[in-house]
């Protein structure tokens, strides 16, 4: 009995170079709408997706801000000159002392908390969107489409950054109307935005999803579950977090050329990864990950 | 016309060893093959491998006339697949998830619902078109899946473990539907462990065994290659007795015996010795109430082909089949 097989008349040999792919927008907008109705449906997503930044951006300036705005002259007094602050409230010294410390709460010391809210739905949408799509076991039907892997990949990162934006700027609107509307009765007067929140809003908060985002699709791609992707996701994104929270005070203190330039380096970054990994994204590679 | 699919010496290892290894083999258009092996055979390597999914060490392929490696969505563009685990979202309804998949392939969104709609119909699916996929049995999900593979009609279309997770009637049921397929002409590439439906379905037959391609061609042709004769039954109304056997084994063109429930099984040279058979037991006083030859089945031929194979390694070469050749069962 034989084990050969063919005899037939052999082609030339293969080309074994990939043909170059013109983006195919209607394909990849096709992937990305069916995974954010996919994600709108998933309880396990939308949940945190929508109490987190609930209690960031609402509770925390509603709660915060009725203390600063009700708090006793003694402990406002105290709280400005304390060293922590010192340098918060620079800017802010030719406020009255009850405005001081309303804008220093509100303006400065909270709102860097939006800079989070793209991190976190980031991460959540990163991790659904190859580790989660490999434990559905709705992944191998994904890759016998007639979608090329970069459209693939630009469609994956284009279905977590497309949400983790909507929500930071959905957010930040709803921050910035309780906000006001929580000091409106100290302050008499819209305070926030102010053009270098507006700044770090607009420019930078996109960038940092997508550098999130570059990050994440690397563990997500890699990882066998949707609870390994967080697990990993949150050992890379944690650092992530803490120096936003951190540093965007200071952001907004800085003059606005400086928040541009700082936004700068971000999308460079952010894209920079993005574009390494696109390139190393390969079906073969997301199926022996599998 | 062109071979629907050509593979030349396509290879591919993973981490964990080769997978598949040097695989050669030729499918003509409107033909069903048959490619067989148990579990880690390289069968879904090579479904993935033809598709674009992975990209070979060594080795080249075409399907349709195309190379999976440097044109995979034209590739893909011709090809359906049903995957062993259906891959439909639960998170959307089976419109939803059919609606995608033929905007993707580049159906209008009023060419995508007719057609989605038209599937639905015939594989039973449009009562339940507008519920969430989650909570459907294997069979509802294979079935949907199966409407998938085809939305796009594809010349070349890869069943990878159809029946898998099938009751006895959701299996008819999808065998019935792929002997339909099978009958519009369309080539069909059927990668499975279970012998009875490859057996109804195939024109040929790929034997994998730890990534080699350890026989192809017909059932017949295989069989020809394995036995020499005919197989043939003999009713005696119960077993044969070592004695009766032993006068069978005597009578000349009879090249081997074997005990059967009702009787006895025989390969004989021709069929000219079959008569001589029957005389030989009516001499003996043993009455034959039915004699008849019996052609190999895919599935004799592949047991015949896995003993082969095990008695090649010494070793089980049979892991992750329902249950394991004994020679008997060898033996057509």
């Amino acid at each position: 009995m034989t084990a050969t097989a063919t005899t037939a008349a052999t082609p030339d040999t293969p080309t074994t170079t990939r043909a170059r792919h013109r983006r195919d927008w209607s394909a990849i907008w096709l992937v990305t709408r069916k995974d954010l109705t996919a994600v709108r449906r998933s309880k396990a997503i939308m949940v945190p997706m929508t109490l987190v930044p609930i209690v960031l951006l609402v509770g925390l300036p509603i709660g915060l801000g009725l203390f600063a705005r009700s708090a006793p002259t003694e402990t406002v007094t105290n709280a400005l000159s304390s060293p922590m602050v010192k340098e918060l409230v620079k800017p802010i010294l030719s406020l009255p002392a009850r405005e001081q410390i309303v804008v220093l709460v509100l303006g400065y010391i909270l709102s860097p908390l939006l800079l989070v809210i793209p991190l976190m739905v980031s991460a959540a949408l990163a991790a659904d969107a190859f580790a989660g799509e490999k434990e559905r076991r709705t992944l191998e039907s994904l890759m016998y489409l007639p979608i090329s892997d970069r459209d693939l990949f630009l469609a994956k990162v284009l279905s977590a950054f497309l949400p983790a934006l909507s929500i930071t700027w959905l957010g930040a609107i709803v921050y910035a109307i309780v906000s006001n509307i929580v000091a409106w009765p100290v302050m008499h007067r819209v305070f926030v935005p102010f053009t270098q929140w507006l700044a770090v809003i607009v420019w930078v908060a996109p960038a940092v999803a997508l550098l999130a985002l570059g990050l994440l699709v690397i563990v997500s791609g890699r990882s066998k579950t949707t609870q390994e992707a967080n697990q990993l996701g949150v050992v890379v994104i944690l650092p992530l977090i803490f120096l936003a929270a951190g540093q965007a005070s200071a952001l907004l203190l800085a003059p606005v050329p400086v928040v541009l330039a700082f936004g700068a380096v971000i999308w460079a970054l952010a894209l920079t990864l993005v574009v390494v990994n696109g390139r190393r994204f390969t079906r073969d590679r997301l199926a022996t990950s599998s | 016309m062109g071979n629907a699919i050509e593979t030349h010496e396509l290879s591919r290892s993973f981490a964990s060893g080769p997978a598949l290894d040097g695989l050669s083999l030729v499918v003509e258009p409107g033909e069903v093959l048959a490619l067989l092996g148990p579990n880690g055979a390289g069968k879904t390597t090579t479904v993935r491998l033809l598709n674009g999914v992975l990209s070979p060490d060594r080795g080249w392929s075409r399907v349709l006339g195309r190379d999976p490696v440097a044109d995979g969505d034209e590739v893909r563009r011709h090809t359906g697949v049903l995957t062993e685990n259906a891959g439909l979202d639960d998170r959307l309804t089976t419109r939803e998830n059919l609606l995608f998949t033929a905007r993707i392939r580049g159906f209008s969104p009023d060419a995508a619902k007719r057609r989605v709609d038209d599937l639905l119909e015939r594989f039973g699916m449009d009562e339940r078109a507008d519920d969430l996929t989650q909570g459907f049995s294997t069979g509802q999900r294979k079935r949907v899946a199966l409407a998938r593979a085809l939305l796009h009609d594809p010349e070349v279309l890869f069943l990878d473990e159809p029946t898998s997770g099938l009751d006895p009637a959701g299996t008819r049921d999808v065998i019935d539907l792929i002997q339909s397929l099978a009958g519009e002409g369309r080539t069909i590439v059927l990668a499975t462990h279970f012998l009875g439906e490859a057996g109804r379905l195939a024109d040929r037959m790929a034997v994998l065994h730890h990534g080699h391609l350890r026989a192809f061609g017909r059932p017949d042709e295989l069989a020809a290659e394995i036995w020499q004769g005919i197989g043939a039954a003999l009713d005696l109304g119960a077993p044969a007795t070592a004695e009766t056997l032993a006068a069978l084994a005597a009578v000349p063109g009879v090249t081997e015996t074997e005990r059967s429930p009702d009787g006895a099984r025989l390969r004989v040279a021709d069929r000219e010795v079959l008569p001589r058979a029957v005389a030989a037991m009516v001499g003996r006083g043993v009455p034959v109430y039915e004699v008849a030859s019996r052609a190999p089945s895919l599935e004799d031929v592949y047991f015949a082909i896995e003993a082969r194979i095990l008695a090649e390694h010494g070793t089980a070469a049979t892991d992750g089949f329902l249950h394991s050749p004994t020679a008997a069962e060898a033996t057509p």
